[in-house]
């Protein structure tokens, strides 16, 4: 890779917030208002503030680091012996997160469109896509989400039609009353979040010149707006009870969009947000690859994308129902989350314990 | 260092050389003891009298060697070098063992007309022919500076046609130009007939459906390209001229955005994305809703799509994938007959079998639209090269929408944009100032800016010298 | 090499579906239902669908079953037609007065389960037998599921009967501060008509705001861009005296005053501005004064009418403007809850006041 196919922090911004940005917003606001009640779209703030915490850890690794790779920087302390299982266990949670998002975008859209058809079939034509994407490398990746992510800016703005639809009465001055199990509540929202800790990995691909940190808090900061503006609307628009029983709301409010030509938008909107869960899916299975790499070489090579894709596919096969998916989607999610903030910390105090060292020898 | 002849070089072994092409002419002037050899047809008459028969006419044997001293007259060692000039339409003059070569190229050439496939309304209207003089001369015309350099090379061991690649120095960045020339010596082929044929030899990715090297017939869009920072090659009896390195962008601009105003040329450029995503998503679209989501139809126009549905006995897709074959073979028919039996074709394909179609009941009339528009939309795209891409796109997508509606479309698109976010031109990226991002150079893509708006050379070309302009506002 | 083989892979999945398709020709579209209560707690339900005869005009099938559930009538006429039945065009769902009256949440719950569905479709009561009205033919007018649809939607604005959809009717049933409203739409021989405006408790209706009255109705549950309203003047030197208020636009404002002992004073206040078309009174609309004096008449009558609405609602325990709303918003969270909103609401004082500007008053004095 030479020099100008760094990433700039504008491809970094836009990879962050295509990895975080997924299906979840479909179900995000019913979520908040089951978890968390009244205003539960305050919930977002705080999701906010934690996940900039996590990525102020990912930036003291990258400043300790000096942008070394955190593979490096274990590998320097901690025997191989030990981390290599790691990896592989990082590796196959990864591979498997992100196999279920991509299953559970194919069963949304086989309840809303395919009654019938075998959402195995279309899973597999979306992991071709993964595929085809996988193996052309995080630059070229990167150039297709920020493609994605330019045709798909136009339907963020279309919530605007419901303004007048909108009364702030609707939204209570309660805050998170008639919500329950918060806690479990708040790590299952705060999945919604995950996709900027896989950046941890991406240190050598970035313009170490560029602050590529800012770009991820920024692109952090876009998701938590598109998230916060969803939410908000979908809680100035329906009434509390109603959200909470309208499992996608998002899909029920693109569901009301008309225009003079076309109407019922759903169907094409939920389309475009392939180009979203795509990114997502294939930033976790780089990831995955990413850390194969650290043991063998051949992770690079396009059978290994291929038999990481086809493993993924196969287990897929074992959940069969929506509730299913997101029972895995939920766990998988928790151990995302932990590994989110155990990667960071753990690289941390190496960092230390090797400055430190590195001091005493001097 | 003086160089030896080498013992092949005489009359005979030349003349051999040439036995049977009764095209060449052998000339004498016993006087003075020259023999010449040409092809009558490549030379130009005024010139052969001027530069030869007048001079050898009127001197004397003793003069000869001065004469032959005058630059026009090269010298020539191998007889190798002999034949190619003789075959490059210069004249071979042999004095005393001696050969020399004059140049007097100029066989009967088109006149400068009208580009037929890129047509302004404002602006110059001459193009390139197949003259490679005349296209180095249309391009030194309007660009007087001797930092306009051209490097000539020789590709195709049978055709040995030369292609010039262009480049202004300080301008063009010389990386570009030493990939290209690399790309281009490495190039073995009988023959490179047309800068078409180019083009697909040194593209990055031959197999991609997009074509990687904007194509122009237009000296003046040739030299926009050049103050670029571009590269543009010519290859000799070709009127198309080759700008690398390209981006996808680039093929949706047009001259006429420059010449017009600057909000003209906005709307203009805006209009043709707007074709893009007619041209390719249209009908698929038409297919998709008919086949899978019936709900996206609004009311009022409900009853008017089953009434012009209901006669049809074929499925959407198909009935399709019938109507866009059919405007393919009007097109084609079109583009390869005589323009006045095109235009009956036109009349006869477009309303004749269009109307008679929807009446039998073969094909609903708004398909009829909706292949109509998004043909016209493919025309609207100022490169042909381009707009065939697309239109063949189209089909597949066409297919996709077939096969799962809304969801297939979108995974046709992807499919689209995975394979383009791959592609480069000449190493830089096809996609620029989009991905990866350049945002100041939006302002000469999907709009055409003031011109004191635009500051810097486009990003992909990487100029040494990246200031345009310096007008102050 | 792998792009042409997924290429192939993806044709090859041509094949894997051929029963999905649904091809816009074979397809019964319902463009409105219509649920009407039957004996034994039956629902009766009747679909029109229109259909393009190979002739090129259109025409209706209605089907009809009798069943216990209105998924269930989906079977049952799949079985009565050559095509799909299916849900995603419904424009209109007309419910007949008893079954409202029995309370229509089960119906709009199944109604909303069903994904084609959307929330846009229109929610609208029939004051009488809501299949009898669907399967009527009016010679005057369109299909009748079509027509009773634009009319809604075109006259709907003007006279202040708004259509509902089930967004807006399940937005209203779930929330706890204001009960949900529909259209009520009559047959009256020749034509439908629209009789007023359904007020719900939850999802039972209770009562009806007269078509004559929607518009102050309207004028009092939220801002108006549009509409027009005649009034009568009650005055005792002339009772005939009209006048005709056009192009209105109005501003509402709540206001929430906590008395002791849970109680609550309510003021609503309608700021309306309007054009006079026609005014049979002896007064001068040039005049200043006496203008304002017309502006103070036509407020008073606004303001007593909806004061007397509000008090048929508290009778009736119908919360259809929402002002548990501001109410529920001016308590804390604890209050609220201890606060049986349904119970408390009657004993709310709730006034009205309506201002009334006149913009102008036509090109003819």
């Amino acid at each position: 890779m030479n020099e100008n196919e760094k990433l700039s922090p504008f491809h970094i911004a836009v990879l962050v917030f295509m990895s975080q940005m997924g299906i979840v917003v479909f179900t995000l606001p019913n979520s908040l208002a089951v978890y968390f009640g009244t205003n539960g779209w305050l919930f977002l703030l705080i999701c906010f503030v934690v996940s900039t915490i996590n990525i102020y850890f990912i930036s003291l690794v990258f400043r300790l680091g000096k942008g070394r790779s955190v593979f490096e920087i274990l590998e320097r302390s901690i025997p191989k012996a030990v981390l290599y299982p790691v990896y592989i266990g990082l590796a196959s949670v990864w591979i498997l997160f992100g196999s279920m998002i991509g299953k559970k975008y194919v069963l949304l859209f086989q309840m809303m469109a395919f009654p019938t058809t075998n959402p195995m079939v279309i899973k597999l034509a979306i992991d071709i896509l993964v595929y085809l994407l996988l193996i052309k490398g995080i630059y070229n990746i990167s150039k297709a989400a920020t493609f994605f992510f330019w045709i798909t800016l136009w339907m963020y703005p279309l919530m605007f039609m419901f303004l007048p639809h909108f009364h702030w009465i609707r939204l209570t001055p309660f805050i998170f009353k008639e919500g329950h199990d918060m806690v479990k509540g708040g790590v299952d929202i705060y999945a919604s979040f995950l996709g900027y800790e896989l950046f941890i990995l991406l240190f050598p691909y970035m313009d170490q010149k560029k602050k590529p940190m800012l770009a991820i808090y920024s692109g952090n900061a876009f998701v938590t707006f598109i998230y916060i503006w969803y939410s908000l609307t979908c809680f100035g628009l329906f009434s509390l009870k109603q959200l909470k029983k309208l499992l996608f709301p998002l899909l029920d409010l693109q569901a009301l969009l008309r225009f003079p030509f076309v109407e019922r938008l759903e169907n094409l909107l939920f389309g475009f947000y392939l180009f979203l869960v795509l990114i997502t899916v294939v930033m976790y299975l780089l990831a995955a690859q990413e850390a194969v790499r650290r043991i063998t070489p051949i992770a690079k090579s396009h059978f290994f994308v291929f038999i990481t894709i086809a493993v993924g596919y196969g287990i897929s096969y074992i959940p069969k129902s929506i509730d299913q998916v997101n029972d895995w989607i939920m766990k998988l999610g928790y151990t995302v989350t932990g590994i989110g903030f155990g990667i960071p910390i753990i690289a941390i105090l190496v960092l230390l314990i090797q400055g430190k060292g590195g001091q005493s020898h001097v | 260092m003086k160089q030896t002849p080498d013992v092949t070089l005489n009359f005979q072994h030349i003349f051999h050389q040439f036995e049977h092409c009764v095209d060449l002419v052998h000339r004498t002037f016993p006087e003075i003891h020259t023999d010449i050899l040409y092809f009558p047809n490549l030379i130009s008459k005024i010139a052969f009298s001027s530069m030869i028969l007048e001079p050898f006419a009127n001197i004397q044997l003793q003069e000869v060697d001065e004469l032959f001293k005058q630059s026009q007259f090269v010298e020539v060692f191998h007889s190798k070098e002999a034949v190619v000039g003789v075959l490059e339409g210069k004249a071979a003059i042999f004095n005393q063992g001696k050969v020399f070569l004059i140049d007097i190229y100029g066989p009967k050439d088109r006149n400068i007309e009208q580009s037929g496939t890129e047509t302004v309304i404002t602006g110059p209207h001459d193009s390139f022919g197949e003259s490679v003089s005349t296209n180095l001369s249309l391009i030194r015309r309007r660009l007087k500076s001797s930092h306009l350099k051209v490097i000539e090379y020789s590709v195709g061991e049978v055709t040995k046609s030369k292609i010039y690649i262009l480049y202004i120095d300080g301008l063009a960045n010389m990386n570009f130009v030493k990939e290209l020339e690399h790309r281009i010596k490495i190039i073995e082929i009988d023959a490179v007939n047309e800068g078409g044929v180019l083009a697909q030899l040194i593209e990055d990715k031959p197999n991609s459906i997009f074509p990687q090297y904007l194509r122009t017939e237009r000296p003046d869009s040739a030299v926009s390209k050049l103050v670029d920072g571009r590269i543009i090659m010519l290859v000799e009896n070709s009127p198309t001229a080759i700008s690398a390195p390209s981006s996808f962008f680039e093929f949706f601009s047009s001259p006429d955005d420059y010449y017009q105003r600057w909000t003209l040329g906005t709307a203009l450029r805006l209009l043709r994305f707007l074709a893009l995503l007619i041209t390719i998503t249209f009908t698929a679209l038409y297919v998709s809703v008919t086949t899978y989501h019936y709900e996206m139809i609004p009311e009022s126009l409900l009853m008017t799509l089953v009434e012009s549905r209901n006669r049809v006995p074929f499925p959407p897709v198909y009935e399709a994938l019938l109507m866009e074959t059919m405007i393919e073979l009007l097109r084609e028919a079109g583009a390869r007959l005589p323009t006045k039996i095109a235009q009956t074709i036109g009349i006869v394909g477009g309303i004749v079998i269009g109307q008679a179609a929807v009446q039998a009941g073969l094909t609903s009339n708004v398909l009829i639209i909706a292949v109509a528009s998004s043909a016209i939309a493919s025309f609207v795209i100022p490169s042909y090269v381009m707009s065939a891409s697309l239109r063949l796109m189209r089909f597949g997508l066409i297919i996709m929408a077939g096969i799962w509606g809304n969801l297939g479309l979108i995974m046709g698109v992807a499919l689209i944009i995975i394979h383009i976010s791959g592609l480069t031109s000449l190493g830089a990226p096809y996609l620029i100032p989009v991905a990866p991002m350049k945002g100041t150079d939006w302002k000469d893509i999907f709009i055409r800016a003031p011109f004191s708006q635009l500051k810097n050379r486009p990003y992909q070309t990487k100029s040494p010298n990246q200031v345009r302009q310096k007008i102050r506002k | 090499m792998s792009r042409l083989l997924a290429a192939i892979i993806m044709m090859c999945m041509l094949t894997g579906c051929g029963t999905e398709q649904r091809i816009l020709e074979d397809l019964g579209m319902i463009q409105t239902a219509s649920y009407d209560l039957e004996e034994n707690n039956k629902l009766r339900v009747t679909i029109n669908m229109p259909v393009s005869a190979t002739d090129s005009t259109i025409k209706k099938m209605l089907l009809t079953a009798v069943t216990d559930s209105s998924k269930e009538a989906r079977l049952l006429f799949s079985n009565q037609t050559e095509l799909t039945v299916v849900s995603g065009q419904v424009r209109n769902t007309l419910f007949g007065l008893d079954l409202a009256k029995a309370g229509i949440h089960r119906h709009v719950d199944t109604l909303l389960r069903d994904t084609s569905m959307s929330l846009g479709v229109k929610v609208t009561i029939i004051n009488g037998k809501a299949g009898e009205l669907l399967s009527k033919n009016y010679k005057q007018h369109s299909e009748t599921g079509q027509y009773i649809n634009r009319m809604l939607e075109k006259r709907g604005s003007g006279n202040g009967i708004m259509p509902s959809s089930l967004y807006q009717f399940t937005r209203d049933y779930h929330d706890d501060g204001i009960d949900p409203i529909a259209p009520i739409v009559k047959d009256t021989g020749e034509d439908a008509e629209m009789d007023g405006i359904a007020l719900f408790q939850d999802d039972r209706y209770m009562m009806k705001i007269p078509a004559k009255k929607a518009l102050i109705f309207t004028l009092f549950k939220r801002n108006l861009k549009q509409g027009e309203i005649i009034i009568h003047l009650e005055n005792k030197k002339n009772p005939k005296d009209i006048v005709m208020l056009s192009n209105i636009m109005s501003k509402r404002k709540v206001k929430v005053h906590h008395l002791a002992n849970n109680r609550f004073k309510v003021d609503i206040s309608a700021s309306i501005r309007g054009s006079v078309l026609e005014y049979t009174g002896n007064k001068d609309l040039v005049k200043k004064e006496q203008r304002h004096k017309i502006e103070e008449e036509i407020s008073q009558y606004i303001s007593s009418q909806g004061e007397q609405m509000i008090k048929d609602m508290q009778k009736n325990k119908v919360d259809s403007l929402g002002i548990g709303q501001y109410v529920r918003n001016s308590l804390s969270y604890a209050e609220w809850k201890s606060l049986n909103w349904r119970n408390v609401y009657p004993q709310v004082e709730v006034n009205c006041h309506a201002k009334v500007l006149i913009k102008n008053y036509g090109k003819y004095s």
